[in-house]
């Protein structure tokens, strides 16, 4: 186990100013920009801001010290040092050979102190050191941070918005309350961590960086850990000034929760928000797609009594290249899980017989309630109202479904009305009028359309339930996501109020089958049935349509309404395999990458230790992995392999929450 | 933004199926598509036009009818200048929907007065010979609900179409006129969060 964790980003911002004109150094009349960030280093909460000429060398940046009695100024040194235990390296981009010096510090030249000139001005200090901070706004917002020993440090201008989302991050870990002199004023309290902390965090092993301090200098960290204590049990027991203070953690679900009303966000794990690491992703590699699968290539997958052999190797085709249209009605039963893989044709015949009977049984159920039954059942009759109507509102364009009277329409109506039956409590929701679409096409036979439709309605179920808890899951998830790829971009729409991705509502509902061509539709449906490369690869879909749109979206400078247009106007203008292309190439980056956040691993199944191998190794025939599907549920604090002996530490998350820091 | 910016914002509410698309297609591009897909999700046309001699941009949102997209539907409602109660008189329980739809919308809207706040009654699909709802009682409806305009339309064949939202705008601007002599609309609501396209970044 590593003796101190990797320091964390818990925000950051890039287009933060210093105006170097309104400071000393007035001789320069520029603008200087740089990072904001928040980093969490073994519990240690530091604010940073440095210049973005500056990222590689840190060798000038100054920090103020825990007990802001001393600036530690970093300089080079071959060895680590009892010295630098004592401060918090930000070490995101740099080597260990980074150490501390401390340099004496006086109150009164304090505020230059802070400034270095020579490096531009960057600077950083322990949010425990923070006293205030003040908001400003002259058309843009800026901040002024204050520090207990009345350095006041160089205002930050948030040219480019994210000032609301840098006080948000703060608030993580301290608590702002308005001055009562000053409504300009935010004035630092306790540490708010404590409260969101369960008692089991005190004595969670996860807390190594303590245990590393205290064996390096046990005075010094049992006192602060002790006072850590005692702030914890002074906040707990205070009675209710805590609670009308400003909602720390909460914030972003708050504003979340009052988007979308009714969703719960838990607020202890904060799924959607709990920190991501800056992570390097590297470089996109270049991915190849393949052509379809032909008939030959799947029937040399069967074996003489008909079960299809080395699937791994098949579902891997398929995800490549996906499959050419006369194979798929046999191989979409396969990817459906309506026939097992390894059924024969003889239980296959059986299957469907025993299915067509289930079928037609619950078919019978409907088409016998005679109208006065209706009359008294109106959530039946709500059901069939809706069904007549969204099927002849449902690809009326397609020569399967197009004219009055096309059989293809009665199939639809039918087999949704079956499917009421079927699973009364959900009953019919609209959107699955679309995802039963391309299945009946495809299958062209009501009972088997039926059980296809009834797998893949198993996997899509959640989206259309009462609270849509499926609906409100994958938008945090992708949001998780983008913000990995792409920060700025994700705070550029967090600053449209648009970081809740309502925009995507429509993909994720029906998988994208209003965003494409009917035989795109097929196309992208196929080889996201075969579970490839990860979980959750529709996300990636999301993400690999909207890297293509992101600059637009930034340069034209669009609101939260163009957004929406703009997203909903991409509509049968996307092209599938470009699309799929920069999917699986934007999974390889995240996959190849060493240190990532347990959020994103998680939400892709990176974790399971076989699941990721399934790609590399369908290649030769291996079997396939028996865990392919389902996330681990609750997940222990060990670590996990994802199968390229890259170790990722389970509590990697929970270590910046531990409340001692 | 202050509510006298010349862009006002208009929400179709109703029950599936009742042609709430098919208005907006009909109004902002004169088209009508039998075949029109349901709406999933929440989409929005604008349209310019002027009405007695004031030009405004007239912005119109359009919903999933079903009960269950509700908490993906209202957060669209807040800054709507006026709604429009949709429903389609061949279908009597889209009529009797009405109220639940009023209710949704002042709730999540949050309309400060909701006797005042200007909707419009739309009865659609009139083209169609087998009728549930008469103008009667869709009339007398808009009287007890508070005298609101009540328009017959048709999407499929044009008949009221444009009448209609063009009294959406009426009743919208009436009610900023009458608003005006009484208190400055840029009065800023200190209990509300600040609104995008606020000038803090």
């Amino acid at each position: 186990m590593a003796a101190t964790t990797p320091p964390k980003v818990i925000f950051e911002h890039e287009g933060v100013f210093i105006h170097s004109n309104t400071e000393e150094l007035e001789d320069q009349d520029s603008l200087i920009s740089g990072y904001l960030r928040i980093v969490d280093k073994d519990g240690e909460t530091v604010v940073e801001y440095k210049p973005l000429e500056d990222t590689v060398d840190p060798s000038n940046m100054l920090c103020a010290c825990k007990d802001s009695s001393s600036v530690v100024e970093w300089t080079q040194r071959p060895h680590r040092t009892v010295d630098q235990q004592l401060s918090y390296e930000t070490e995101w981009d740099m080597v260990n050979a980074v150490s501390f010096k401390r340099k004496a510090h006086t109150n009164g030249e304090g505020g230059s102190n802070h400034l270095n000139e020579r490096n531009k001005g960057a600077f950083s200090f322990n949010v425990a050191d923070l006293r205030s901070v003040t908001v400003k706004c002259e058309g843009w917002s800026y901040l002024i941070f204050c520090l207990k020993d009345d350095t006041t440090l160089p205002a930050i201008h948030f040219h480019q918005g994210g000032s609301q989302a840098f006080l948000d991050g703060l608030r993580k870990s301290v608590q702002l309350t308005e001055s009562p002199d000053d409504e300009n004023i935010l004035l630092v309290g306790a540490y708010s961590k404590a409260f969101s902390q369960s008692f089991e965090n005190l004595l969670d092993d996860t807390n190594y960086g303590l245990v590393q301090k205290f064996k390096k200098d046990p005075y010094t960290t049992t006192l602060g850990g002790f006072s850590k204590v005692t702030n914890y049990f002074f906040d707990a027991f205070r009675p209710s000034e805590s609670e009308c203070q400003q909602r720390p953690v909460e914030e972003m679900a708050d504003i979340l929760g009052e988007l979308i009303p009714g969703l719960e966000i838990n607020q202890q794990e904060e799924p959607g928000f709990e920190v991501i690491t800056r992570v390097d992703l590297g470089t996109r590699p270049e991915v190849q797609r393949r052509e379809p699968v032909m008939m030959e290539d799947w029937a040399k997958h069967q074996d003489s009594e008909g079960r299809v052999s080395n699937v791994p190797h098949l579902k891997h085709l398929i995800f490549k290249g996906g499959l050419c249209h006369a194979v798929r009605k046999d191989a979409w039963k396969f990817l459906l899980d309506y026939y097992p893989w390894d059924s024969t044709h003889e239980e296959r015949k059986n299957l469907q017989k025993r299915k067509t009977d289930e079928y037609f049984r619950m078919k019978l159920q409907w088409k016998s309630v005679s109208e006065e039954q209706e009359k008294r059942n109106s959530r039946l009759r709500d059901y069939k109202s809706l069904i007549e109507k969204d099927v002849n509102r449902t690809d009326r364009t397609n020569k399967f479904y197009e004219g009055l009277d096309n059989p293809g329409l009665i199939l639809l109506h039918d087999i949704l009305m079956t499917y009421c039956m079927y699973d009364f409590d959900l009953g019919y929701v609209q959107g699955m009028s679309d995802l039963l679409s391309p299945i009946l096409y495809v299958m062209e036979n009501e009972v088997d359309a039926f059980w296809c439709f009834v797998s893949f309605m198993d996997q899509m179920h959640e989206n259309f339930e009462e609270q849509m808890q499926g609906m409100k899951t994958q938008l945090i998830q992708l949001s998780t996501l983008l913000r990995l790829l792409d920060l700025a971009f994700w705070n550029y729409l967090e600053a449209q109020d648009s970081g809740y991705l309502y925009f995507c509502f429509r993909w994720l509902l029906i998988r994208f089958k209003r965003e494409l061509h009917f035989q795109d539709v097929l196309r992208l449906w196929e080889v996201m049935w075969t579970g490839l490369p990860c979980h959750n690869f529709h996300l990636l879909v999301c993400c690999a349509i909207l890297d293509s749109e992101k600059q637009k979206i930034m340069d034209r400078h669009y609101g939260f309404n163009e957004i929406l247009k703009h997203i909903n106007e991409l509509s049968m203008k996307l092209d599938i395999e470009e699309i799929l292309i920069k999917s699986e190439a934007i999974y390889m980056q995240i996959k190849n990458c060493k240190d990532l956040p347990n959020s994103v691993s998680d939400i892709l199944g990176l974790n399971a230790v076989t699941n990721d191998s399934t790609l590399e190794t369908s290649e030769y025939g291996v079997l396939e992995s028996p865990q392919s599907s389902p996330r681990p549920a609750h997940r222990q604090d060990q670590a996990y392999s994802n199968g390229h002996g890259l170790l990722q530490e389970a509590s990697h998350n929970r270590c910046k929450v531990a409340f001692i820091s | 933004m202050s509510s006298k910016s010349s862009l006002l914002k208009v929400i179709l509410l109703g029950d599936g199926g009742v042609g709430k698309s098919s208005l907006m297609n009909r109004y902002v591009t004169n088209k009508f598509d039998s075949h029109l897909f349901h709406t999933i999700g929440v989409e929005f046309l604008n349209k310019d036009l002027e009405v007695d001699g004031r030009t405004v941009t007239l912005q119109i949102w359009d919903t999933a009818g079903q009960e269950r997209f509700r908490s993906l539907r209202t957060p669209f409602y807040r800054g709507s200048d006026c709604c429009l109660l949709t429903f389609s008189v061949d279908d009597g329980q889209s009529f009797r929907n009405l109220a639940n739809w009023k209710k949704e919308f002042v709730y999540y809207a949050d309309v400060k007065d909701p006797d005042t706040f200007p909707f419009v009654v739309l009865g659609n699909k009139v083209d169609v010979s087998e009728r549930q709802v008469s103008r009667e009682e869709a009339l007398q409806w808009c009287r007890d609900n508070g005298d609101y305009a009540y328009y017959e339309t048709s999407a499929k064949d044009a008949t009221n179409v444009s009448a209609a939202f063009e009294e959406a705008v009426r009743r919208v601007l009436a009610t900023e006129d009458r608003a005006e002599h009484l208190i400055p609309t840029d009065t800023v609501n200190l209990h509300r969060k600040p609104r995008t396209g606020a000038p803090c970044c």
